[in-house]
């Protein structure tokens, strides 16, 4: 009997889609013959948008990138400018960076957990990812008074001190956490029917990741032990006493799961922080209008998504020539065809899930 | 044994049961979103404003739109100020650049409208208006 492939299309709008990412499938049965993202649906232009920008004004809108973790986009071109003009830190600032940075990518991550959670059909693993998160978020709040974009981290430092009690508050959210992750593990990671859906399902060997430059948890799900944080240490991380949690067979479930073992990592981190952190200023001296000396630049750090990476050109002039951002999400998205082929139709969403796009940094 | 998850997962849940709510009995309560919140629109108090635009040139997103007159002595004076919250990126920079602290956020975060206007404020005619609250709840003070 000759059967024929159907074109089907998932998204734009629809939940599972992260966003607006349109996928269009071609499907024989349940079975995938082929899923292409089509992008662009979100695209705002904000390369060029932060090319008209002063270097400061651009800050803001890497908030809207990766909106899930604006602080780490923050520290991102702030570092990055901050390498162009050869400027110095106070160490206050590097800590109070550092221990944000990190909170966001536990925030991230419990996203990308709940909501995977959700994708497979569990809504109450959702809510109780959303529900902790908040914690995080009115941390945030309280620091600079924004839940998501933040435009904190600034050039030369960070905009805020810590206000009055923000450590402590702090400390009670690590107490909390473990709590926190055995109730994942119990309700989530535990449960038998998302370990069937996601184990053996989507494997990517780690050549082929490598050679598709995938980054973050998707790569070190495959094996590849790679983490900017040690391979290319920026701002204070060498300090800290770390690992790096690392998959074997870059299964769904790998890619999930590395994301609940970062989560313990981060803590590690935050409380190291807490420990060592000094008192002083939060800013250092910077000239009003920066214009950084002729050159370019290329910095990059470990996002929750991946290596996420600045290339700055400058004139000399208060505006940057060129402002290219690499971004992991994007990077990482285009595995979806190779890793969805042979696959049913329900387990799109989960291999979506585990590659975790966040469409404001894919379409940028 | 299969299906032990399963059990585990509903412990969880049953045991969530019993705990105090973390949902917030919004709109009756209002939350506490403390002192450094940006949101809402930007109040201007207009006699401490000295007209030097830096507000208008450091936004990213041309949200602020202000125009200037000179007065009989040569001095640069207000002549509007409007504040577009639509195009706001609530980065707080322009408050932040303001030489004299003029601006503050006024902190609320719910006035979606039925139209793009809705969102367009004048800071000016807000400024005249607060003045105008003050001066009357003043003289209700003193009369009562
Ligand atoms: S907060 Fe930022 S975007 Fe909004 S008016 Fe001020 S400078 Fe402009
Ligand atoms: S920066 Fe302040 S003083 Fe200058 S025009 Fe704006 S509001 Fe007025």
């Amino acid at each position: 009997m000759q059967t024929q492939t159907f074109e089907l299309n998932m998204g734009p709008q629809h939940p599972a889609t992260h966003g607006v990412l349109r996928v269009v499938l071609e499907l024989d049965g349940e079975i995938v013959v082929k899923a292409t993202p089509v992008i662009g649906y979100l695209h705002r232009g904000i390369e060029k948008i932060c090319e008209n920008r002063t270097y400061v004004q651009s800050i803001p809108f890497t908030d809207r990138m990766d909106y899930l973790s604006g602080m780490n986009n923050n520290l991102a071109i702030c570092q990055t400018i901050e390498k162009l003009m050869a400027l110095e830190i106070p160490e206050r600032a590097e800590y109070i960076r550092v221990i944000t940075a990190e909170l966001n990518r536990i925030a991230s991550h419990m996203i990308t957990i709940g909501v995977l959670a959700l994708d497979l059909g569990g809504w109450t693993g959702m809510v109780y990812c959303f529900r902790d998160r908040e914690r995080i978020l009115d941390l945030f709040n309280s620091l600079c008074g924004a839940r998501m974009t933040f435009n904190y981290i600034r050039v030369g430092g960070v905009g805020w001190d810590l206000p009055e009690g923000w450590l402590d508050e702090c400390r009670r959210f690590l107490k909390d956490l473990p709590e926190m992750l055995k109730t994942y593990e119990d309700l989530i990671s535990g449960n038998e029917i998302l370990q069937m859906r996601l184990k053996g399902v989507a494997p990517l060997s780690a050549e082929r990741a490598i050679a598709m430059s995938a980054s973050g948890a998707v790569l070190r799900a495959s094996g590849v032990d790679y983490d900017v944080r040690k391979a290319n240490p920026y701002g204070i991380y060498d300090r800290f006493d770390f690992e790096v949690p690392l998959g074997t067979s870059g299964d769904n479930w790998d890619r999930f799961y590395l994301r609940y073992l970062e989560i313990i990592q981060s803590a590690r981190i935050i409380e190291q922080a807490l420990e060592q952190i000094p008192e002083g200023p939060v800013m250092a001296k910077v000239p009003k209008m920066i214009k950084p000396p002729v050159g370019e630049v290329y910095h990059h750090v470990e996002n929750p998504r991946g290596d996420l990476g600045f290339y700055l050109v400058s004139d000399g002039s208060p505006k940057p020539y060129r402002w290219h951002a690499r971004r992991p999400a994007m990077i990482n998205l285009q595995l979806l065809d190779e890793l969805s082929r042979g696959t049913f139709i329900a387990d799109v969403v989960a291999t979506l899930g585990t590659l975790d796009p966040v469409l404001g940094e894919v379409d940028c | 044994m299969l299906g032990k998850s399963l059990l585990t997962g509903m412990a969880v849940t049953l045991r969530e049961l019993f705990r105090k709510n973390v949902t917030e009995e919004y709109p009756e309560v209002q939350p506490e979103l403390g002192d450094r919140f940006r949101g809402g629109r930007l109040d201007l108090v207009v006699s401490k404003c000295i007209a030097c635009g830096l507000c208008m040139n450091n936004c990213p997103n041309g949200s602020i739109k202000l125009k200037t007159v000179k007065d009989e002595n040569n001095k640069r004076q207000l002549d509007s100020y409007i504040h577009n919250t639509g195009l706001c990126l609530f980065c707080n920079l322009c408050v932040e650049v303001c030489p004299t602290k003029c601006l503050v956020w006024s902190k609320e975060f719910a006035y979606a409208g039925y139209s793009r206007d809705a969102l367009v404020f004048d800071c000016m005619a807000l400024d005249r208006e607060r003045i105008h609250r003050e001066e009357q709840s003043q003289t209700t003070e003193e009369k009562g």
